[in-house]
């Protein structure tokens, strides 16, 4: 038993050492069409000619609600049914930054931390005193500071730049999961429903078993 | 099974039991329902149901299949002999004038599926011809000669442009 | 006309019976099955685990109507079917869901075994049946984590095919003969969805022989002591209402699950591709398998690392002869192997962390001490047992206990004269 608990309390300091890393930020994803679609707006104009969203199809933003003028004049000539896939050939993109920027479609689902890291991630960009950019999450990046947060000393800039990066996220997590508000809905008729089967399935069987004896 | 003697309380046993099965099977019965839905074309085939044909390289006698829902639809530029013969009869075994299958009399669309048993007719001098049994359609794709019962089916389709129509919605 | 309609399906059943023994069938080992009354709601896991197996395989079957083996198509088409198939994400998220209630189902049916002593004498073959069935379920599961071509799944096949190269002289050939390529590859790939989708069905006559073996020996109980007749009740209603309430909360938990936290049980790195180039810095197998695995890193040598893993597993087969204590029922009434008992869940739990965390000196040592401890719990459970059985007897043991160890002792000597 002592040697147990000097197990335990081996664990627990590691488990300690373990959570001393960076701090995420929290963030409270939108799932609404207008914070959706700014987020995707974003995206578009921010990332997409980089990165590939290659399980989202125009058509998928259409359906979800989004705007059609706006998503026709992202598609350009490409039909409905295509892929986003980056502006930038992967080949060209892989010379640029050593590796092809990664597909975005999954992201959020794709990374420990999800949401939060991603959204950290975006604002996690900072100068070094000799001007170089760093990021505190993910110092190895090779994406430049795409929403310029490194610069921003301004309080009110820096809320805005966040709202941005809660709509890019929000945008992500939709196209991660984009049968989550559908899941969720169902799952409460679902669960409901068993409480209300679970019940009945309970007294059936005191009655049954009532009758022993 | 009831060692109860009291009627009432055995009434009241039966009728929880009933209700307990009526509601398990109803669950019962909800669960089979996405496992028959996901057998159901997908959404991503589902958004195959419209293709989008530009015409202007086609030359007025020729004709091209396109893929419209996996099948073949022939898309045929009549010349003005073709439109005038085929205005002027009825059809054969399933008559119906010309003017109700093309609504571009230049322009006939139909589904290269024979009426018989789904075999793609060949395009053989006026008209078609299936060699699977035999089966021959004119310009309008009406059918002359069995065994065929039927004209080959016009798809529902409309012009977006001058020069381009949209299979699949009307 | 009433009469007709009752007496249609009375004239089938009688035809069947003249040649099937149908109805003696249903009575005997279904509806009338003698079940002893006192079991508690431990026992309800067995029937929980027949069922998540039937759901398994429903969905699974649906699945592989969707899913592509090759290992150009199988990511994508695994996100075809969380997004265009229709309810694809329900089927999926409740098949990925269901291997991990599987597995929690059949370790609480294991851990009820061991603490009631389920596994003795006369039930070594039922106990031995079911620890096959462990077996065929874990490599079901191994294979089918491979299936979605992430991350984890192929470098949790590599490092898994890898354990095969402890195998003496061939080793090498043996793991090259398992992936059919250099590699984790197609031809892995392939193979795995073969077996995937094999697998269950010898599940299904495993789960035949184990439940002829329960029904000839019976089902055990609480008190530890073979019921007399009175003592036990029909099958039918009696543990039929109580399995179908036991499922009604097993599926609210499940549900919880499958709506609103599927991704709990999918690790982030299975979302991206598989790349053979590169390692994900932080491979972990799924829960169910943390704490073997754990023991597999705690031996410093391979092949050693190899057969503690596989004998960490295979243990369990021993407990009827490891335990050599008489004295009947499970933990309840014996107060040292109760707390080995819960000495053996809090390894596990130990292990289980071990095995998830990333490798460091702390918890390397930490994964060793828990490795000790658990072997050495099996190790010296027949000296504990029987020292136990000495105390409790010298301490005075009920009357009916002292005569059913005493008949069962002259049982023994009738047998062995024999």
């Amino acid at each position: 038993m002592k040697r147990l608990l000097t197990i335990l309390a081996l664990c627990g300091i590691a488990s300690l050492l373990h959570a001393s890393e960076m701090e995420l930020e929290k963030v409270t994803v939108g799932t609404d069409v207008q914070t959706v679609g700014r987020g995707a707006e974003a995206v578009m104009n921010d990332c997409h000619s980089c990165h590939s969203m290659k399980y989202i199809r125009y058509r998928d933003l259409v359906n979800f609600g989004m705007d059609r003028q706006k998503v026709d004049g992202w598609r350009g000539d490409l039909s409905l049914d295509a892929p986003l896939l980056a502006q930038m050939p992967e080949s060209d993109a892989a010379q640029a930054y050593g590796k092809a920027p990664p597909d975005l479609s999954l992201m959020t689902k794709a990374r420990e931390g999800g949401v939060r890291y991603v959204y950290s991630y975006l604002l996690g960009y900072y100068l070094t005193p000799e001007g170089m950019p760093g990021n505190h999450y993910f110092p190895e990046t090779k994406m430049p500071d795409v929403l310029g947060i490194s610069g921003v000393t301004e309080g009110a800039q820096r809320t805005e730049l966040q709202g941005k990066a809660r709509d890019i996220v929000s945008f992500l997590a939709w196209s991660a999961d984009p049968h989550e508000q559908e899941r969720h809905r169902l799952g409460y008729y679902v669960i409901a429903y068993l409480l209300v089967l679970t019940v009945l399935l309970y007294l059936v069987k005191n009655q049954v078993w009532s009758g022993l004896k | 099974m009831g060692d109860s003697n009291v009627p009432d309380s055995t009434g009241r046993r039966d009728f929880l039991i009933r209700a307990t099965a009526v509601v398990g099977g109803a669950g019962v019965a909800a669960t089979c329902v996405p496992f028959v839905a996901s057998m159901n074309p997908s959404s991503d085939v589902l958004a195959k149901a419209e293709t989008e044909v530009d015409l202007s390289d086609i030359t007025p006698g020729a004709m091209r299949t396109v893929a419209w829902q996996g099948k073949p639809v022939f898309i045929l530029r009549r010349t003005p002999e073709q439109i005038a013969a085929s205005a002027a009869s009825a059809g054969g075994l399933d008559p119906e004038p010309d003017s109700r299958r093309a609504q571009k009399p230049e322009w006939l669309v139909v589904i290269g599926v024979c009426t018989h048993m789904g075999c793609v007719p060949n395009k053989e001098g006026p008209g078609w011809v299936c060699h699977c049994h035999g089966s021959q359609y004119d310009d309008s794709g009406r059918v002359l000669r069995g065994p065929a019962p039927k004209n080959l089916e016009v798809p529902p389709y409309r012009f977006a442009a001058e020069n381009k129509i949209v299979i699949g919605t009307t | 006309m009433p009469q007709r309609i009752i007496k249609w399906p009375a004239g089938v059943i009688k035809w069947i019976d003249q040649r099937f023994p149908l109805t003696s069938f249903v009575k005997h080992e279904l509806t009338g099955y003698p079940t002893p009354r006192n079991l508690s709601y431990w026992w309800n896991f067995g029937f929980l685990a027949g069922f998540v197996l039937v759901l398994q395989v429903a969905t699974g079957i649906f699945l592989a109507m969707h899913y592509k083996a090759d290992i150009a198509l199988s990511f994508d088409s695994i996100q075809h079917i969380m997004r265009d198939v229709n309810y694809g994400w329900l089927l999926r998220y409740m098949h990925s869901t269901g291997a991990s209630a599987f597995f929690l189902v059949i370790y609480i049916h294991m851990a009820r075994t061991l603490y009631y002593g389920s596994y003795r004498a006369p039930r070594e073959l039922l106990w031995w049946t079911g620890q096959g069935l462990l077996l065929l379920l874990m490599a079901t599961a191994f294979m089918g984590y491979l299936l979605p071509w992430g991350q984890m799944s192929f470098w949790g096949a590599t490092v898994i095919t890898n354990l095969f190269r402890a195998t003496p002289f061939v080793g090498d050939q043996v793991v090259i003969w398992l992936r059919g390529d250099y590699t984790v590859g197609d031809a892995t790939l392939t193979r795995f969805f073969a077996l995937h989708y094999l697998m269950p069905f010898l599940i299904i006559g495993a789960v035949v022989v184990h439940l002829v073996a329960l029904h000839s020996v019976k089902s055990s109980n609480p008190s530890g002591i073979n019921l007399a007749d009175k003592d036990n009740i029909p099958f039918h209603p009696y543990f039929t209402a109580k399995d179908f309430y036991g499922l009604g909360v097993f599926l609210i938990v499940y549900s919880v699950f499958v709506f609103f936290m599927p991704d709990s049980l999918i690790e982030p790195a299975n979302n991206i591709p598989a790349n053979p180039m590169q390692t994900p810095n932080h491979i972990v197998p799924e829960w169910y398998f943390l704490p073997f695995y754990a023991i597999l890193r705690s031996v410093p040598n391979m092949v050693g690392g190899v057969v503690a893993m596989g004998l960490s597993v295979m243990v369990f087969a021993f407990m009827p002869y490891l335990d050599r204590s008489r004295i009947p029922g499970g933990a309840h009434f014996r107060p040292m192997y109760r707390v080995l008992f819960y000495v053996f869940l809090a390894d596990m739990a130990v292990l289980g962390y071990v095995g998830y965390i990333p490798p460091t000196e702390t918890s390397i040592l930490a994964g060793q001490i828990a490795t000790l401890i658990y072997f050495t719990l099996f190790l010296q459970l027949p000296f504990v047992s029987k020292a136990e059985e000495r105390w409790l007897i010298k301490r005075g043991l009920p009357p009916e206990l002292e005569a059913l160890i005493a008949s069962e002792a002259h049982e023994k000597t009738k047998r062995g004269k024999r």
